[in-house]
């Protein structure tokens, strides 16, 4: 797109042809009214960012109900589990690490969000999207984008031969 | 009423600032919006601030910006 006039210097631009719609006083902003709306814009943003931060403030963090996930026997060492905790919307994945331990975490990437899964082979968990990797025990960034580790939930094997979910780690 | 090149100049150098503080802003929103997904209340309110500082710097550049 060009601002050269198309048929002559007294002619209106190009633009002006396609999009012949003119808001009043709009040759008339100077450069302080146009610094005052970007100012207002940032005074909105501000107010905005402060919004967020109270509303993350005073939302109720869903830690989780203890309730069993899977018969322990089911799941062998070095073999995963999926399932969702604390709220059917949340994917988590389990990994028993021995015959007498297991780890549980959130399945979303603190990167972006995308589903990790666990690679046997380098012992880690693996992000596909952006190459993101945590370790397998602790989910403490190994390499790639995340700067967070993965979102623990607090799992164990009890009595009864179920591995249950107690609760999902406190954040924030 | 004559503005000196010099007085443009800084007129101009005042604008520029305000459009990077708003650019800033905008990247602070994402944090805020990061920040709220992970629960992360210390950074949620960390952004807030800084956000309401370049706010407060925006605005005072406002005061030196001629008309």
């Amino acid at each position: 797109m060009t601002d050269q006039p198309a048929d002559g210097p007294s002619s209106p631009p190009g633009w002006r042809r396609d999009f012949p719609y003119q808001a009043a006083g709009e040759e008339e902003v100077t450069r302080r009214e146009f610094a005052r709306y970007l100012v207002l814009g940032a005074g909105t943003l501000a107010v905005g960012n402060l919004g967020l931060a109270a509303w993350t403030q005073l939302r109720t963090i869903n830690q989780g109900e203890p309730r069993p996930i899977v018969a322990a026997d089911t799941v062998g060492v070095g073999e995963t589990h999926l399932f969702r905790y604390p709220a059917d919307d949340d994917p988590a994945v389990l990994l028993r690490v021995s015959a007498d331990s297991v780890v549980a975490f959130s399945q979303k990437c603190t990167h972006l969000g995308c589903v990790v899964y666990f690679e046997p082979t380098e012992d880690r968990w693996h992000c596909p999207c952006h190459e993101g990797n945590f370790e397998a025990t602790t989910g403490a960034v190994l390499s790639g984008p995340p700067t967070r580790r993965l979102g623990r939930i607090d799992v164990e094997i009890r009595s009864d031969g179920m591995i249950w979910a107690v609760g999902r780690e406190r954040e924030g | 009423m004559t503005v000196s090149r010099r007085g443009r100049r800084s007129s101009s150098a005042v604008l520029i600032y305000v459009i990077i503080l708003m650019a800033m802003q905008v990247f602070l929103v994402t944090v805020a919006a990061e920040a709220f997904q992970a629960y992360e209340r210390g950074l949620a309110w960390a952004t807030a601030i800084v956000s309401m500082v370049l706010f407060a710097v925006a605005a005072l550049f406002l005061r030196y910006l001629r008309p």
